[in-house]
């Protein structure tokens, strides 16, 4: 039994230091998903908490044959979901996707293709990537965040998104160029 | 070999490719410069997303988020243990209180006693509006302590323990001055 299963079989048996492990296991990738999601600091703490507190709630209808963090990440974007929702944002609707799909970024290498990201230095580099991440579709930007901050699998993704994989890595794929493209924009 | 697509660029530098298009790509960069510079500029890119600050979770996170789900319920027995340390703190105020005015204590008792029956009698009307009114004062007393309770239990989680004992260290200094100052102040009164 790998230790994440361990520790929720303890805390369902009423252990409160088996939940606070967990806790400090995974606060750090939930907060970074979360701030960049929503962008506010104080916000991100906040939910980051509510996200705990509602996955306790709900502990003993986890299955132990799914992945312990694909389960609470999947708490974790629902909850995001939930939150565009009720501030009436269409950000993660089906016309919404449909609507990005319509705007593709280029499959190709464009003729004569213009190098953007070697006229900054590193720093400035990071900098103009997180404000781009700001700009691009919540829905980009939450896959993106995934792969590339949290360090997920393209697999693991899929399961947290219940999207085919091929899917999730042509939206990386679309994050990634959308974010390039607003390098020279980004403030 | 046709050019790569931006896709397979951003698979093969993030190694989800399989051996043989690996190999394929491998073959294809080194002949098409086209492909080779949109290739180093996605991983120059790739290189800095990677490398992006963390958001840091503020000490004592896990704590607070803890304190949420498990908010602290007071027991029966702490009731027990409130009333018992209620008793305590009154014997302790009227030890004080014959220390620093120099009475003696089975003095003050039987006048205290003579006045407590002198009033039973004269004034048993204003005495049972009086326990009504105590009544309410000991109910918003009792709310007023459950605040209290949940206040300093909330403080010790955002608190450490550092800064716990120093507080505790500053108020039993303070309580200890002000009863030798009390004291100081009626000597040099009956003095005078």
């Amino acid at each position: 039994m790998n230790e994440d299963k361990y520790l929720v079989e303890k805390a369902i048996q009423g252990e409160i230091e088996a939940f606070e492990m967990i806790i400090q296991k995974y606060q750090q990738p939930l907060l970074n998903y979360i701030g960049r999601m929503v962008g506010e600091r104080e916000l991100a703490l906040d939910f980051t908490q509510e996200v705990f507190i509602k996955t306790y709630s709900s502990l003993h209808s986890y299955k132990p044959q799914f992945k312990f963090s694909t389960w609470l990440y999947r708490i974790a974007s629902n909850f995001i979901i939930d939150y565009w929702r009720k501030k009436k944002i269409d950000a993660f609707s089906i016309d919404h996707q449909k609507k990005l799909d319509k705007d593709l970024p280029p499959l190709q290498i464009p003729a004569g293709e213009e190098s953007i990201v070697t006229k900054f230095e590193t720093a400035q580099l990071k900098k103009k990537i997180e404000r781009a991440l700001e700009r691009i579709p919540a829905s980009l930007r939450e896959v993106f965040v995934w792969r590339h901050i949290n360090e997920l699998s393209y697999k693991e993704i899929a399961e947290i998104k219940d999207l085919p994989t091929g899917t999730v890595k042509n939206r990386v794929f679309q994050a990634k160029e959308l974010i390039r493209n607003l390098l020279e924009e980004a403030p | 070999m046709r050019c790569l697509s931006l896709e397979q660029i951003y698979l093969f530098l993030e190694k989800e490719l399989s051996p043989a298009e690996n190999k394929r790509i491998h073959m294809h960069l080194t002949a098409c410069p086209k492909c080779k510079k949109a290739l180093e500029e996605r991983r120059l890119l790739l290189q800095a997303a990677e490398g992006l600050p963390i958001w840091t979770t503020p000490p004592n996170f896990t704590q607070q988020i803890m304190a949420r789900i498990f908010p602290v319920r007071v027991s029966p027995f702490a009731w027990l243990g409130a009333v018992a340390s209620g008793f305590a703190t009154m014997v302790l105020t009227l030890f004080v209180f014959t220390l620093v005015t120099g009475q003696n204590l089975s003095d003050l008792l039987i006048s205290f006693y003579h006045t407590l029956l002198h009033f039973v009698k004269n004034l048993s009307p204003l005495l049972v509006k009086i326990l009504k009114l105590a009544t309410i004062f000991l109910k918003i007393l009792q709310q007023l302590g459950e605040l209290i309770i949940k206040g300093l239990t909330l403080l010790t989680t955002i608190i450490s323990p550092q800064i716990q004992i120093i507080l505790i260290s500053i108020a039993i200094i303070a309580i200890v001055s002000s009863i030798y100052g009390i004291r100081k102040k009626l000597w040099i009164g009956e003095k005078a």
